[in-house]
This record gives structure tokens, C-alpha cells and sequence, in this order.
């Protein structure tokens, strides 16, 4: 399963897909996994950044979209207070 | 005195409840968008958390509930540790046990408190070089030069 997690004031709104059935051309898959991917370049074009999370794994930052992370978080555009 | 205290009290709750009702009774739906923006503001605390959990190990967020900060260690700067507040301020920098500096990075829209920790911690350890170079650094303890122990 892979998932997109975008925070946002109302906490973090998410998108999982699974990626066994997009490899397998599932029409629902491949709609979920490039919705993420539409919604990862659109936040990613606002100024958010985007880290790939994976258990046991450091903390990757991501510029382009991989349908086969496990687990995306983005972060919205930060700015120096 | 306390007895003076706890009247005063006593009094302030019941106009607070005595208000919190008669707006709940007002037809112009105001009390309904007070009740809406509540709602939202705790189910996005609640899902923050979920998430805080998530992106934590337990001893992590036992520091975080405990200490009222979570510590991360610089990918690339050997003893270097970022201290991140629970509850927002700015994140304290150690190195060696010394607070070199205090950085101050906030998201340009707000997030719920445990998302700011999470976007700390992530960009801490998925993006330091940015992180610093966007962050406004300010010198340790402006009052007390005093090194502060970790």
C-alpha cells in the first residue's frame, strides 16, 4: 500500500492507493495513484516539500513523485518567523 | 481569600455557561459555525496526533509528552541536536551538550501543534541544509549567557 499525506490546517488529508493492484492495471488504482501524483505536483508547486517515510529507513526528501513509497508526507511552505 | 477566589469563579463559569447557551439558542446559525470551527479545530488536533504517533518511536513521543520537547540529532553534524517544542516557540539547537543557537521556522499556514513537530522533524532529518538556510537564527539565552546542560 502507498500513501500521500498532506498537512494542512485541518490536520493531514490523505490518498492511499494500493500497489499491487495499480501494477496490475486496477481502473480504481490507477485512478487513486494519479490523483496522488496530480495532488503531490500541485502542493509541491505551492512551495510544500515532499518526504518519502518508510519504517526503519531515513527520512528521504522526494521531487518527484514515486507511486512505489510506502508512505509520502508533505509539508507545506515554510517560511522564517 | 480563597473563599473570595472560588466565588469569583463560581460566578465567571456561570456566565460562561449562561452564554455558551443562549448562543447555542440564537437562530441566526452563529452558535452552529462556533460549534463547526470547534469541531474542525479538534478533529484536526486529533488527526495531528494520530499522525505525531505515527512519525514517532514511543521513547520520542514519551520525550515529547514528558519533557515538553522532542530532541532530533543533525544527519550531518556530529553531536549536533535539535530541540523541538511541543507546543511551538523556537527550536533550540545543542552541540555538545551547549546551546549554540535557536532557530525560528514556521509553515506559511497553520498547522495543528503536533503537525509543526512532525514538519520540524522531517525537515531536520529529510532536508537540514534548507531547513537552516530558511530558518532565523538567533543567539542561545540573549538573557542568561550561561551554557545550558542538556
Amino acid at each position: 500500500m502507498g500513501m500521500l499525506r498532506i498537512m494542512s490546517r485541518r490536520g493531514d488529508d490523505r490518498i492511499v492507493w494500493d500497489t499491487k493492484k495499480v501494477n496490475a492495471n486496477d481502473p480504481e488504482a490507477v485512478a487513486a495513484v494519479r490523483e496522488a501524483e496530480r495532488i503531490f505536483n500541485e502542493t509541491r508547486a505551492r512551495g510544500a516539500t515532499a518526504f518519502r517515510v518508510e519504517s526503519g529507513k531515513t527520512v528521504e526528501r522526494m521531487d518527484t513523485f514515486d507511486r512505489t513509497a510506502e508512505q509520502i508526507v508533505m509539508v507545506p511552505r515554510v517560511v522564517g518567523g | 481569600m480563597l473563599e473570595t477566589l472560588s466565588l469569583f469563579l463560581g460566578i465567571w463559569l456561570l456566565f460562561l455557561l449562561l452564554a455558551i447557551y443562549y448562543l447555542s439558542q440564537s437562530p441566526d446559525g452563529g452558535m452552529g459555525r462556533f460549534r463547526e470551527s470547534v469541531s474542525e479545530h479538534l478533529s484536526a488536533e486529533s488527526r495531528a496526533k494520530v499522525l505525531l504517533r505515527e512519525m514517532l518511536t514511543e521513547n520520542q513521543y514519551q520525550q515529547l509528552i514528558k519533557f515538553g520537547y522532542l530532541e532530533v540529532s543533525s544527519p550531518t553534524i556530529d553531536s549536533r541536536v535539535y530541540r523541538i517544542p511541543s507546543a511551538g516557540g523556537l527550536v533550540k539547537v545543542y552541540e555538545r551538550g551547549c546551546a549554540v543557537m535557536e532557530l525560528c521556522l514556521q509553515p506559511a499556514e497553520p498547522l495543528p501543534d503536533g503537525d509543526v513537530v512532525v514538519m520540524h522533524k522531517l525537515m531536520i532529518e529529510g532536508n537540514e541544509e534548507e531547513y537552516l538556510q530558511k530558518a532565523n537564527h538567533f543567539a542561545p539565552g540573549i538573557i542568561s549567557l550561561r551554557c545550558q546542560r542538556l
